[in-house]
């Protein structure tokens, strides 16, 4: 096995979960948590007419366990996917903890979300909260975003 | 320096053929077909969105809820209410609904220049595109009446609504359309609810008691 693979086995090792598609088996590894870096790792929907769908693109420059199931996360980049595989949202943040336990993560520092296209963008410098179980996010305090109106208005039909 | 004299004068020479484009040379037959497409519409300067108690995103459902303070600082309006809730098509592109709630103030400039205060308490922005027509309206209902101000007074009434691409303002009272089109009088629709022309009304009705009695004629015969 190569050392990004087991990079990544390590991870799914954490319980994160949007790494159990990978390899479900490898969950009763929880306790061997180690340090990963440069991972990505998929979630897909359940599979149709045996092709998998990915669901989500979990990427990240660094994975630091911590106590009690923590994950320390820098340079988190989340894709999320519709079934028919057009990318819907990008998440980036510099830094989060992620809770194994619990599926979500949170930090207090800077966010930015936006669409597949990037015609709206959303950002935010004083935390978020993102809970796995029904993909809902929450920015804190101030936050700004953007819409992209493209062309004039063509106003005859 | 030679290879870049070269690159110059191919550069000019590129930036002058470009420019003779709509040129029209007297017998030449290929330039009299020469014409240059129109030009595309200018892009639009993007709207912004402000809030100071943060957001809350329903990635799955396609919704962006704001609170507190918001503020949608947009080319052709300024709006601040308490709640936005932006509803964001699966897989992007514009918005197609915006609903602004509580305390909500619009100010905006109509085609004319001439600036507006519009003040209810749920607004509603909805944003179509339609065989390349795209369609814009702002709906103002609640309690209190909505309000609209500017150099001419102000209107109130159970709904107005602001067609942005063409700037037309609709005040309904009590289900009754008043107009005003500051960009166009001649489109001031004045009362939508006058009861419609003869329709296909089934028998019985009195529209068509001439031909009851006339069938029961011929019955009876």
């Amino acid at each position: 096995m190569n050392a990004k693979a087991n990079i990544t086995m390590t991870l799914l090792a954490a319980g994160a979960g949007w790494l159990f598609a990978i390899a479900p088996g490898v969950r009763a590894q929880q306790n061997g948590v180690q340090h990963a870096s440069d991972f990505t790792s998929r979630e897909y929907y359940g599979s149709t007419n045996q092709q998998q769908q990915v669901k989500s693109i979990l990427s990240g420059a660094e994975a630091l366990p911590q106590p009690g199931g923590l994950l320390t996360i820098t340079q988190l980049k989340l894709e999320i996917f519709s079934p028919d595989g057009k990318l819907e949202w990008v998440v980036n943040a510099p830094e989060c903890v992620y809770d194994t336990f619990k599926g979500v993560a949170n930090s207090p520092g800077h966010l930015q979300v936006r669409t597949g296209d990037g015609k709206f963008r959303v950002a935010g410098n004083e935390g978020f909260l993102w809970r796995q179980s029904d993909n809902f996010l929450t920015i804190s305090n101030n936050v700004r975003a953007v819409i992209e109106n493209g062309a004039k208005m063509n106003t005859k039909p | 320096m030679k290879r870049f004299s070269l690159i110059v004068v191919a550069a000019l020479c590129g930036g002058m053929v470009h420019a003779q484009t709509n040129v029209t040379a007297p017998g030449s037959p290929a330039s009299a077909t020469t014409h240059s497409p129109a030009a595309p519409p200018p892009p639009r300067a993007p709207t912004q969105i402000y809030s100071d108690n943060g957001a809350d995103f329903d990635l799955s459902g396609h919704q962006a809820i704001f609170r507190g303070h918001v503020r949608v600082d947009d080319p052709e309006m300024k709006l601040t209410c308490a709640l936005l809730v932006v509803d964001v098509p699966q897989g992007g592109g514009h918005p197609n609904q915006i609903v602004a709630e509580t305390n909500v103030v619009i100010d905006f400039m109509d085609a004319k220049g001439q600036t507006n205060h519009a003040t209810s308490d749920k607004s509603v922005y909805v944003y179509s595109e339609q065989g390349g027509v795209t369609n814009e309206t702002v709906t103002l209902t609640g309690n209190p009446q909505p309000q609209m101000e500017n150099a001419q007074g102000t209107q109130a009434g159970d709904v107005i609504i602001w067609t942005r691409v063409n700037g037309d303002i609709h005040v309904s009272l009590q289900g009754n359309f008043h107009a005003s089109s500051r960009q166009n009088p001649s489109q001031i629709v004045t009362d939508t609810n006058s009861p419609p022309a003869k329709t296909n009304l089934p028998l019985g009705t009195i529209q068509n008691i001439d031909k009851v009695i006339q069938n029961t004629d011929a019955i009876t015969q």
